[in-house]
């Protein structure tokens, strides 16, 4: 059943390595080859951030005089972050990584559509990447609007075709992990023995398979109504503008959720490790939590649409499903509170990414409640107060979490230990950074700063507090640089790494350290008494 | 639910790291024969450069299929998880058809006349030939994989050739329709029916076109020796969705005028 002791001796070439790398089908370095290419996009989308920061950091024309070149930026730092960095990080690296483990299975149920995802991914950085290549580049935002898209000179296509290589790579994905967490469970493994994690990436492939495809027939029209002439999107002939505004909300606000939920599945993870407590109030978290986010998600997206026109009873009617929706969140941090309380909590630099990951998620959802609220948000809608918002509950916080997990996993990837220190330096500079930038954004966008502005010269009076965001900048771009330096250590000169470090209950450690093709040396079978939250209380 | 795994832990092999280069030429392959090729064609106007990228990407694809399809029939073990996994992959197809059928709906209903000005006489003979050809063949297929569990090869392979045959005489019937309404000035640009109609039949007809391929997936390996129940199985569920798919679009594109 298992690979000789004698063949896990001999050392292959550097020529069968490469090609056991850019030919495996195995989920593990799958998953590992995904966080290579989503940390990639980081670093681009993330330098694309501070080009727009420095042409906000003061008045007037800074870096460019065309806004067409800002609105490029503007488009590759959004859906660059969003399509390319957070969902693959998430449902690319961390599911394919953790989700066999967790479940004690060899590895994914189609290893040869795994590896098909993961490269349609990476045709998908490559279309993006072309971006600055090609003439004509596009600068549609990541939402696309017609009608803009309709009529720009940039070049749509690239745009919809990012889209579709990455929507399709998901559904791929999704078909994948869904028939592997059914069906492929280790014996003993009932379903509410599940990881978080595990339920959680489920509840996001779910929201994945039914949302996506709305978002590729959405962009197919666009597609075919700029270039073959379709009406769609043309009222003159009978389309609907706003036909295109609402698929791509009804698709893009879940996909928030699909983007919290492995997040927020991962913190509890770390967050039961490092307590050695229970997960508190498991069932609720589980069918309450992760089960009303999947529920409710495709009932709020008119909150993005509340000034584009809507009737009044809608609104209103969006407005109620989208403050109920705090609901099941709510419940998935009592969980996560509960869990904390009376643990024996241990500060690793993984703890620290997670708690700090509760803070500013709680930010970021109390300030969504204005946002929620129409009367509220026809005053700041479309202003730097939304970005802030967005940035904290998902952009910032999504980071964070998947950064921890980043540590979290070091270990297990590599064999090696990082440095605490290193972690813990670079934790506390992302914290501050992040912090300055997008808390001061909140107050830039309640005076009034409208977002996707290029100059401001209706409001001199805020060039004081855009400084300030750009200096918070440059804190984000000089912690990340950090952090990679602390990874880059700890692949080179960390200790080697025990095969269960952390102490914890769950599957994916009880393998050895880096787990073996085929992950366990024998299918573990599980006891009745098993629990990956099993931490006595009396600890 | 786990006795697949333990199933499959018993026939296992070996573990070692698996290799296939076929998923990676797949994909890149479909960077040339989509966006490539569609935006040197439409957003940059060089044709020729567009046949140049379709020229790679085709080969591409249709060798890293064989080469996919030659290791995969060999090594799936039975009872297949593609079973499994193709009524995940229905839900996400059904969803892009809600998505084009929305659309419609919207114009439609917004429309003060309907069908608006510039829609010729479509004939409704034409898609109840297609609908019958088209439900046949969802019977053929089935009685193709009753043949099968039954051993029966040679009953199977007809009649899995008699639903290929089917399958493109609906596409052709399709396009024969497509041509003779291009020749009465009836395209993608004419009005807002034009753009529901042609989009939501000529999705659909994409669908058609690929259940065929999955069965000349099928059908090439069996007639050298290999085959995969479950890959029949899941093919012949997709097709049966196809079908009923095609009751919507029969409906709401063809006869609610």
């Amino acid at each position: 059943m298992y690979a000789t002791e004698e063949a896990l001796r001999h050392k292959p070439g550097f020529g069968q390595t490469l090609r056991e790398w850019i030919f495996t089908i195995d989920h593990k370095r799958i998953g590992i080859l995904y966080l290579i290419g989503s940390l990639a996009a980081f670093a681009v989308a993330g330098l694309m951030a501070l080009l727009i920061r420095i042409e906000l950091g003061s008045l007037g024309p800074t870096l460019t005089s065309n806004p067409g070149t800002y609105n490029v930026w503007l488009y590759f730092h959004g859906a660059a972050m969003i399509l390319a960095f957070q969902i693959p990080a998430l449902t690319g690296f961390l599911a394919n990584y953790l989700v066999p483990l967790m479940i004690g299975a060899r590895d994914m149920a189609f290893p040869r559509l795994n590896a098909l995802s993961l490269w349609l991914y990476w045709a998908g950085i490559i279309l993006a990447l072309l971006t600055f290549v090609i003439p004509d580049p596009p600068d549609v935002m990541w939402t696309g609007y017609p009608p803009y898209s309709l009529k720009t000179g940039g070049n749509t296509a690239f745009y919809v075709f990012t889209v579709h290589l990455m929507g399709f790579s998901s559904i791929v994905g999704g078909i994948n992990l869904l028939t592997t967490i059914f069906y492929m469970r280790a014996p003993g493994l009932k379903l509410n023995k599940l990881n978080i994690f595990v339920w959680s990436t489920m509840g996001a492939f779910v929201l994945q398979l039914v949302f996506i495809p709305v978002l590729a027939a959405a962009v197919t029209t666009l597609l075919f109504d700029k270039y073959l002439g379709t009406h769609f999107y043309d009222p003159a002939n009978g389309g609907d503008v706003l036909l295109y505004q609402n698929l791509f909300w009804f698709y893009s606000h879940p996909a928030v959720y699909v983007i919290l939920l492995p997040t927020i599945g991962m913190i509890f993870d770390i967050v039961a490790t490092f307590a050695k407590n229970r997960v508190f109030n498991y069932n609720m978290v589980v069918y309450g939590g992760i089960g009303g986010v999947v529920l409710m998600s495709g009932e709020v997206w008119i909150h993005h649409l509340f000034t584009s026109g809507m009737p009044d009873w809608i609104r209103i009617g969006m407005m109620i499903s989208t403050l109920l929706i705090s609901i099941p969140v709510g419940l998935l941090m009592i969980g996560l509170l509960g869990t904390l309380y009376r643990g024996a909590i241990q500060y690793t630099t993984p703890m620290l990414y997670a708690v700090g990951f509760i803070f500013l998620f709680l930010i970021g959802g109390l300030t969504g409640i204005p946002n929620a609220m129409t009367a509220i948000d026809l005053y700041i809608h479309d202003t730097h107060f939304v970005v802030a918002h967005f940035h904290y509950v998902m952009a910032v916080a999504t980071t964070f979490a998947i950064f921890g997990s980043v540590y979290y996993l070091f270990p297990k990837m590599t064999g090696r230990m990082y440095s605490e220190t290193l972690g813990k330096i670079g934790f506390f500079i992302l914290f501050a950074g992040v912090n300055i930038t997008f808390f001061t954004m909140f107050i830039v966008g309640f005076k009034g700063m409208p977002r996707r502005y290029y100059d401001y010269q209706q409001f001199p009076q805020l060039e004081g507090l855009h400084h300030i965001i750009t200096i918070g900048a440059y804190i984000i771009g000089i912690a990340a640089l950090l952090i990679l330096i602390s990874w880059i250590h700890g692949l080179i000169a960390g200790k080697k790494a025990p095969d269960n470090p952390w102490g914890s209950k769950s599957l994916e450690w009880t393998t050895s350290t880096p787990p073996p093709p085929g992950n366990f040396r024998e299918l573990p079978i599980l006891t009745e008494e098993w629990h990956p939250y099993g931490y006595g209380r009396s600890k | 639910m786990n006795e697949y795994a333990v199933e499959h832990e018993i026939s296992g092999h070996e573990p070692h790291w698996e290799t296939s280069p076929w998923p990676l030429v797949l994909s890149m392959a479909m960077l040339f024969v989509f966006p490539f090729a569609f935006s040197l064609y439409f957003v940059y106007g060089k044709p020729i450069m567009a046949i140049l990228s379709l020229g790679i990407g085709i080969p591409l694809t249709v060798l890293s299929v064989a080469g996919w399809i030659s290791e995969g029939v060999g090594q799936t073990r039975e009872p297949g998880y593609s079973v499994k996994a193709m009524p995940f992959f229905i839900v996400a197809e059904a969803f892009i058809f809600v998505a084009f059928f929305v659309g419609y709906w919207v114009m439609r209903l917004s429309a003060s006349s309907w069908p608006p000005a510039g829609t010729p006489e479509i004939a409704l003979t034409v898609p109840i030939i297609m609908t019958i050809v088209l439900v046949s063949s969802s019977f053929t297929i089935h009685l193709s994989e009753q043949k099968m569990e039954h051993g029966d090869r040679g009953g199977f392979l007809m009649w899995l050739i008699v639903t290929i045959i089917l399958g493109t005489l609906f596409l052709g019937l399709s396009m024969n329709e497509y041509s003779h309404l291009f020749a009465e000035g009836f395209n993608f640009k004419t009005n807002a029916y034009s753009t529901a109609f042609f989009s939501i039949t000529g999705f659909h007809a994409s669908h058609v076109f690929v259940g065929i391929a999955m069965f000349i997936c099928i059908l090439i390996p069996a007639l050298m020796g290999k085959m995969s129940k479950s890959f029949v199985k899941s093919a012949s569920m997709y097709w049966h969705f196809v079908d009923i798919i095609w009751f919507f679009v029969v409906t709401q594109v063809y006869f609610w005028s």
